[in-house]
């Protein structure tokens, strides 16, 4: 049942040296690595900075040896949390899950050897990295010529997510495996795909924002003249009017990346939810229909982040109405999740921790975002820490602890060795704990900061809880950031130290990945095609020896299995 | 030149781009094995269409989030002064329309297996765009001679970057026509009618958005 190719028979692409098999590899396999690579580098260094702004925040007479003139005046600060914001939401929420993860087992899930468009791939990959270097270089600029350095970073950064998308989109529609319809992909890949229809659409808004910007910058245009308004306004231009137009292209395209970090999340966490549930999705097709739904209606809410802006009075209701239906698909994609937990035999590994984690993070961070999507709330009783809590937990942390239970669900076929699991189970308790205490508290913040101008509080007694918050905060982060030392370790320790393992099928799963030897050879599949006979989550079928059918296992060898069982 | 001794192979196109998605195996319930598999390795060549067809609503959206920024900007403010749009932009859209015939003539003679009537008649495509292209230059040049620049006011700016944007992805265009001229194929990889009928897609694409860009800046001003 868990037989695999274990490449023996079909020899490797010749590699040699370092350069041509790591860095100049159109292999969709060594470019999504080198995208994990690249993430793995941008989240410590984003987290990094955000525990040095939380220590300027909250002791800002304290002295750090080397790191204190980072982040300790006004535009030091600013570009602190620009650069936090910039790597977190670029480099690694929309690039691990998609780029990294995708590339590495999108191919390998759909049966086809490589991505559509190879030389593309690597293009964007170097996109990336060059969007990378620019967007860590604004740090150590002044500002003007900072920002002009960051929105040709960010217009980079477009292009080659729309590579990518298209690669991603072309592969699937045109690239699958004979056998591998659309109601038998895993939801790993319908999430991909989608997310790459999204990408393609949304990333187009953002450069061709990023290109009036730059012009506006470099070349005196007016495409959005507001920017100049705290100095001199042009003659003639309607204040309150031409903003808008920024920010309309703007959050077109900021709240659907919302939903591309996300996409892709929500794809990992079913698969593994089912996977370690050994039970079948719950209404799969469902699913798929409510991950549509979000990459939909994700397209349309963008007015949400402009009540205030002197839009249409009737738009703002429109828009609410629009970001609340989100709920929709939200509530679906919960409810499949409980419903596949219902009475399974769950296997409480770390990766399985993870997406229970993505669970709880992900319905806590969305009940605040009920409040947001309100747009007579949202101005009248919250403020910027509730928003930062808010999306912080729902989008940040939670993708991130989605990405952490892929890592550990598929290291194991990344690097033939397995993670630790008593240390990542170690791992996954002090940072669950941690990013609650972080994150819930802020929400509290945003409230206490809103009651600040109410009448009849006394606003010593609002300053004092405030700023206890705020330390409270800040402990926590630094708890929660050392603990991530323990990842590390582990990652590390585990790369190069845990014992080499030759199971193809650590976890017993459905999916073409498994059929193949850890890591997979060159070619992914040996001599001939893979074939798909079935779903991808055929787990506790009555009269199988074991409790699983591989997607490749044709029915006359599972018929002698169940023989052979009985 | 056009052509190369692998070509007579040739099939018409049609055939490739139809069907679509892989046939499911039989014991699976849903239907049985055509006996159509591709080679071992061998990626299939509609990803080629399906790549054009997602790069051209990719672009198509580059220049939407410009359009409507051009019609948010031109409503919301004082300072817009309409531009003047140099005669020679008719002249420009015209040879570009003429290129889409050729280029759709080109592609029949191709079909007929006309090898040097494809040559030419590609040849002629390429020609007209690059003479769109200088065409553009000159509305340029004269728009800079009357005193027009690119940061005189937000009408002018939008003109520019939208001669600019388009322009720059015609080039591109045109290297994919030069790529089809001079490039080989062969019939194991991607196939000479298959990258010719790809970039008419594109070609074609860029026609039309030309067209509309024309008339909203000629519409909009």
């Amino acid at each position: 049942m868990t037989s695999c190719d274990n490449g023996a028979n079909h020899p490797d692409t010749p590699r040699t040296g370092f350069l041509y098999p790591h860095v100049f590899s159109i292999n969709h396999k060594t470019i999504g690595l080198n995208y994990l690579w690249l993430a793995l580098f941008s989240v410590f260094l984003g987290m990094a900075m955000s525990l040095l702004m939380r220590i300027h925040l909250v002791w800002p007479g304290v002295h750090l040896p080397f790191l204190s003139s980072l982040g300790n005046s006004p535009d030091r600060f600013a570009a602190l949390t620009t650069l936090h914001g910039s790597l977190m939401v670029f480099l690694v929420l929309t690039a691990a899950p998609q780029a990294g993860f995708g590339n590495y087992f999108l191919p390998l899930q759909i049966g086809a050897r490589e991505i559509a468009f190879p030389t593309l791939n690597l293009l964007a990959f170097w996109a990336t990295v060059a969007s990378l270097l620019g967007l860590t270089m604004t740090f150590f600029l002044s500002p003007h010529p900072a920002i002009t350095l960051w929105i040709v970073s960010v217009a980079i950064f477009c292009a080659a997510s729309l590579l990518n998308a298209l690669n991603f989109s072309v592969t699937t529609i045109d690239l699958r495996a004979q056998g591998m319809t659309l109601p038998r992909l895993p939801l790993t890949v319908w999430s991909w795909f989608l997310n790459a229809i999204l990408g393609t659409l949304i990333f187009s808004i953002l450069l061709a924002a990023c290109v009036c910007l730059l012009s506006d910058r470099l070349l005196s245009t007016h495409f959005f003249p507001q920017l100049y308004f705290l100095t001199s306004p042009p003659d003639g231009a309607v204040v309150n009017a031409v903003p808008v137009l920024w920010q309309r292209l703007f959050w077109f395209f900021a709240q659907a990346e919302v939903y591309v970090a996300m996409l892709p999340c929500f794809g990992f966490v079913t698969h593994l939810v089912s996977t370690f549930s050994r039970t079948p999705v719950w209404k799969e097709r469902l699913v798929v229909l409510a991950l549509c739904g979000v990459g939909l209606f994700g397209f349309c809410v963008w007015g949400q982040h402009m009540f205030s802006s002197g839009m249409n009075p009737l738009s703002p209701l429109v828009f609410s109405l629009l970001a609340s239906s989100l709920g929709l698909p939200a509530m679906i994609l919960l409810v499949s999740w409980l419903g596949t937990l219902w009475n399974a035999r769950v296997q409480l590994n770390t990766a399985m921790l993870f997406a229970l984690g993505f669970i709880s993070l992900f319905l806590s961070g969305g009940l605040s975002g009920i409040f947001l999507a309100r747009h007579d709330l949202a101005a009248a009783a919250v403020s910027d820490d509730f928003v930062t809590g808010h999306f912080h937990l729902v989008m940040g942390v939670a993708a991130t602890f989605a990405i952490l239970g892929a890592l550990f669900f598929w290291f194991p076929k990344l690097f033939g060795r397995r993670l630790n699991e008593p240390l990542g189970k170690l791992h996954f308790w002090i940072t669950f704990a941690g990013v609650y205490c972080v994150f819930m508290p802020m929400h509290w913040l945003g409230l206490i900061a809103h009651s600040r101008v109410s009448p009849g509080t006394p606003l010593a007694s609002v300053a004092v809880a405030g700023s206890a918050i705020r330390t409270f905060i800040t402990v926590a982060i630094l708890l929660t950031v050392f603990a991530q030392g323990l990842f590390l370790i582990n990652f590390l320790w585990s790369l190069f130290r845990a014992e080499e393992t030759d199971e193809c099928n650590p976890w017993r799963a459905t999916t073409l990945e498994w059929s193949v030897s850890s890591p997979p050879p060159a070619d992914d599949f040996g001599p001939s095609d893979p074939v798909v006979y079935r779903g991808a989550y055929e787990f506790s079928v009555p009269d199988v020896a074991e409790d699983f059918m591989p997607q490749h296992i044709a029915p006359e060898q599972g018929t002698k299995v169940r023989e052979s069982g009985e | 030149m056009p052509g190369t001794a692998t070509f007579p192979d040739v099939e018409p196109v049609v055939e490739d781009i139809g069907g679509g998605g892989p046939t499911p195996p039989p014991g699976g319930g849903d239907g049985g094995d055509d006996g159509k598999r591709r080679r071992p390795g061998t990626p299939s060549p509609n990803r080629y269409y399906t790549g054009i067809t997602l790069g051209i609503v990719s672009i198509l959206m580059f220049f939407m989030a410009l359009a409507s920024a051009f019609l948010v900007r031109r409503g919301t403010s004082g300072d817009w002064v309409p531009a003047h749009l140099p005669a020679v932009l008719w002249l420009n859209t015209l040879a570009l329309i003429a290129s889409s015939f050729t280029l759709e003539r080109a592609r029949r003679s191709l079909s007929r297996l006309d090898l040097s009537g494809f040559g030419k008649l590609w040849t002629v495509t390429t020609g007209l765009g690059a003479l769109f292209l200088i065409g553009q230059l000159v509305a340029w040049r004269q728009l800079v001679t009357q005193g027009v620049f690119m940061a005189s006011n937000p009408a002018s700016s939008f003109f520019y970057i939208f001669t600019a944007a388009h322009g720059l992805h015609l080039l591109g265009g045109i290297g994919a026509l030069l790529y089809v001229l001079f490039g080989k194929f062969d019939n194991a990889g991607l196939r000479l009618p298959t990258a010719a009928e790809v970039v008419s897609y594109y070609w074609h694409f860029m026609d039309g958005l030309w067209v509309f860009l024309l008339a909203l800046l000629y519409l909009g001003k």
